[in-house]
């Protein structure tokens, strides 16, 4: 028979056995995230390296950009990595000292590991709030984690109950909802109200900035093919070019280019603007007066403002007015996360409703063989005793001890039920094993 | 249930709903928002189509020939039948916000106009059931034109004042408008011509009769001046570039507008006139 510190360590309550210990954009800066990034690479010599350590823990790691976490869970309360020991981990595994990182490298347990995680794959605790990136990274980190035989039964269920509420908060609420960096807005927002498609595009790049990249990434995405690039630097221009696939020309040939264009994205950085109204206004009359969607991401402006208003086809945005956007659509986020932290608060609770319950199972499972064999005992016992019985009778009379037993186990086992819906309910479970001397 | 109980302010009542939703919804949609202004939107079709098979059989015409209120009802639903459409196929746009707002004026207008059957339809009824339908038909292209229009000089508005796009109202691009825009002026103009000249051979047939047609009746009169408006819209269109997407969306709205106002109208004023 157990003792209370026997049956404590046995049925342990499975929730302080789920950990991460992690840094990210909130609390430490891009240089240590990048020291203890792990790369896909680099994955399965870490998941060598942390099974050798700790055999008997479950492990999946996250590494993105913004975030280094290391997630663990075990069944037994043998052997769990401290942490100390995972932050001995890193610094093992990247060789720099852990005094460098410890600080920064927090640690949640239990509940508060599970609404983490929960609160990573929905975006919550992204530092573009929504952005849609995370989930696909988990979802790859858990994948590969699965590969490398480094996850299990209780990682498993937390990062598919994860990916799940993910896709619930992005469905129920607007966490997710508007775009909210300045090129998807540009080409998102307006390039996409503006025209159906982008194949039969000309886009016309003017500069070669670092906007004008991140642009034509999503131009390209949405099937632009034909490419201009015009620069003063013929190399950055030449070197656009052959990057995204277009043709470089000489700047001198600017005012015939914005006159076939579609698409105009602008980032010389300029002191003054190049494009003048007038020089803009002889330009329309050169081409059919067409629909020209122009990008002026440079800054300062490198379109006067007035050439949007030049004619009804002109759609004419800088910067400002793309922030402006983007500045609304993350505030419409931040109000959404108070609705998505319920989610995250509700999904948490339900799973680790789950988590403690299944703690429960083992008490459960020998309270009801235990009774069941103390009914088939005296049942054994009833039917000799009243011997010639037909089949009918002694089905009714087993029958009516079963249901007798069930309701007598109902209230114990009812009660054991709603005390796990706080967490493992380790006196509930105590005092039944003495109540009714179970054994393992 | 007695279906003859279906009245018109049944099916109204359930479009009103689905405008009302419709109208909710630009401040965040929802699939469930979504699935209830489909239910009522689709529930009132239901209504409507029951209504004009009842009113059919009360008169023993088809709702086409039928009446002036039958006719515009069945104007009515034809627009419903294309918005349905549409959400069904478009989800992310605010098309309700457009074309429920005319299915309302449309609907609501016919408790104006007389309902009693035409004495003189009775004879040439497979002809006066193509000119009607394709009246009918061109009409409702124009509606769907005249809220296409709409829609683009929305969008464009919202472009050039560098708002970025909301959920409530989304819309497609300028670019798909202005060529549905042009579509629908484009396929309805020769649905018009066609039910006007098959009016003119049914005017022209009844000379013969003891009730001939008066072609000076004012409903007739109207119906040419919107035909010839309409023709000029046309014109105009095969000429205008395809740059040309406001200007396009203009015309529309007024030709368009000019067009439902007169028909509506002339409807509704009923001005002694014969023609339903």
């Amino acid at each position: 028979m157990f003792g209370a510190a026997d049956t404590y360590d046995e049925y342990l309550e499975p929730a302080l056995n789920l950990q991460v210990v992690y840094c990210s954009h909130q609390g430490s800066d891009l240089t240590l995230r990048e020291k203890l990034a792990i790369s896909e690479d680099e994955k399965v010599r870490a998941y060598d390296h942390l099974r050798s350590q700790f055999p008997d823990s479950e492990f999946v790691v996250l590494s993105t950009c913004n975030r280094v976490e290391l997630y663990t869970a075990q069944e037994s309360k043998e052997n769990i990595p401290t942490h100390q020991q995972l932050a001995g981990f890193f610094a093992d595994f990247h060789a720099i000292p852990v005094d460098e990182f410890f600080d920064n490298l927090l640690e949640r347990t239990g509940a508060d590991a599970v609404r983490h995680l929960f609160s990573v794959a929905s975006g919550v605790d992204s530092m573009v709030v929504g952005e849609p990136q995370i989930v696909s990274q988990v979802r790859e980190a858990y994948a590969t984690a699965r590969v490398n035989q480094a996850s299990g039964p209780m990682a498993n269920a937390m990062f598919e109950r994860a990916l799940k509420v993910g896709k619930r908060i992005r469905t129920e609420t607007g966490l997710a909802e508007g775009r909210i960096s300045i090129a998807s807005v540009a080409v998102g927002d307006f390039g996409k109200s503006i025209f159906d498609r982008f194949d039969d595009k000309q886009v016309l790049v003017i500069g070669a900035g670092e906007m004008a990249i991140e642009t034509l990434r999503y131009l390209k995405e949405e099937g632009a093919r034909e490419l201009v690039v015009v620069n003063r630097s013929v190399d950055r221009a030449q070197e656009l070019a052959d990057e995204w696939g277009g043709t470089y020309v000489a700047f001198d040939q600017l005012d015939r280019l914005m006159a076939t264009a579609d698409i105009i994205v602008s980032t010389t950085g300029a002191d003054r603007p190049i494009v003048t109204r007038e020089r803009f206004a002889a330009v329309r009359k050169q081409g059919e007066y067409k629909q020209v969607f122009i990008l002026d991401l440079g800054a300062p402006r490198d379109f006067e403002s007035s050439v949007g208003d030049i004619d009804d086809n002109v759609f004419l945005y800088c910067i400002d007015d793309l922030e402006e956007t983007c500045e609304r659509n993350r505030k419409v986020r931040q109000k959404e996360i108070a609705a998505a932290q319920k989610i995250i608060d509700e999904e948490t609770d339900e799973f680790m409703h789950a988590v403690y319950h299944r703690a429960t199972g083992p008490i459960i499972r020998n309270l009801r063989e235990k009774w069941r064999d103390v009914t088939d005992e005296e049942l054994a016992w009833l039917f000799g005793r009243l011997g010639d019985m037909d089949e009918r009778e002694r089905k009714i009379v087993e029958q009516w001890v079963n249901r007798l037993v069930n309701k007598l186990l109902h209230p114990p086992l009812e009660a054991l039920k709603e005390e796990a819906r706080e967490g493992t309910p380790h006196g509930l479970m105590d005092a039944l094993r003495r109540l009714f001397h179970l054994r393992d | 249930m007695n279906l003859a109980n279906v009245g018109i302010y049944c099916f109204l009542a359930s479009y009103l709903v689905a405008f009302v939703l419709e109208a909710t919804r630009l401040w965040g949609r929802s699939k469930a928002s979504r699935l209830f202004v489909l239910l009522f939107a689709a529930a009132g079709l239901c209504a409507h189509t029951i209504y004009l098979l009842m009113r059919s059989r009360a008169t023993n015409l088809p709702p086409l020939v039928g009446s002036q209120q039958d006719w515009m009802l069945v104007l009515a639903w034809l627009m419903v039948l294309f918005y349905l459409v549409f959400t069904f196929l478009d989800e992310t746009s605010a098309w309700g916000v457009f074309i429920l707002p005319v299915v309302l004026l449309v609907v609501a207008a016919t408790y104006l106009v007389g309902d009693a059957p035409k004495p003189l339809l009775a004879a040439q009824q497979n002809l006066k059931m193509v000119h009607a339908g394709l009246l009918v038909i061109g009409i409702g292209g124009v509606t769907i034109g005249f809220v296409i229009g709409m829609m683009y000089l929305v969008q464009h508005r919202r472009l050039k004042r560098k708002h970025g796009q909301t959920t409530g109202l989304s819309m497609p691009s300028l670019a798909r408008l202005a060529r549905w825009n042009r579509l629908c002026v484009m396929l309805s103009f020769p649905l018009l011509t066609a039910g006007m000249l098959t009016g003119v051979g049914l005017g022209l047939y009844s000379q013969k009769t003891p009730e001939p047609v008066q072609f000076l009746d004012p409903v007739i009169i109207g119906y040419g001046v919107v035909w010839l408006v309409m023709a000029v819209l046309f014109g105009w269109l095969l000429r205008a570039k395809p740059a040309a997407g406001k200007q396009v969306a203009w015309m529309t709205i007024w030709g368009c507008g000019f067009l439902l106002l007169t028909i509506v109208g002339l409807q509704v004023l009923n001005m002694d006139s014969w023609h339903s």
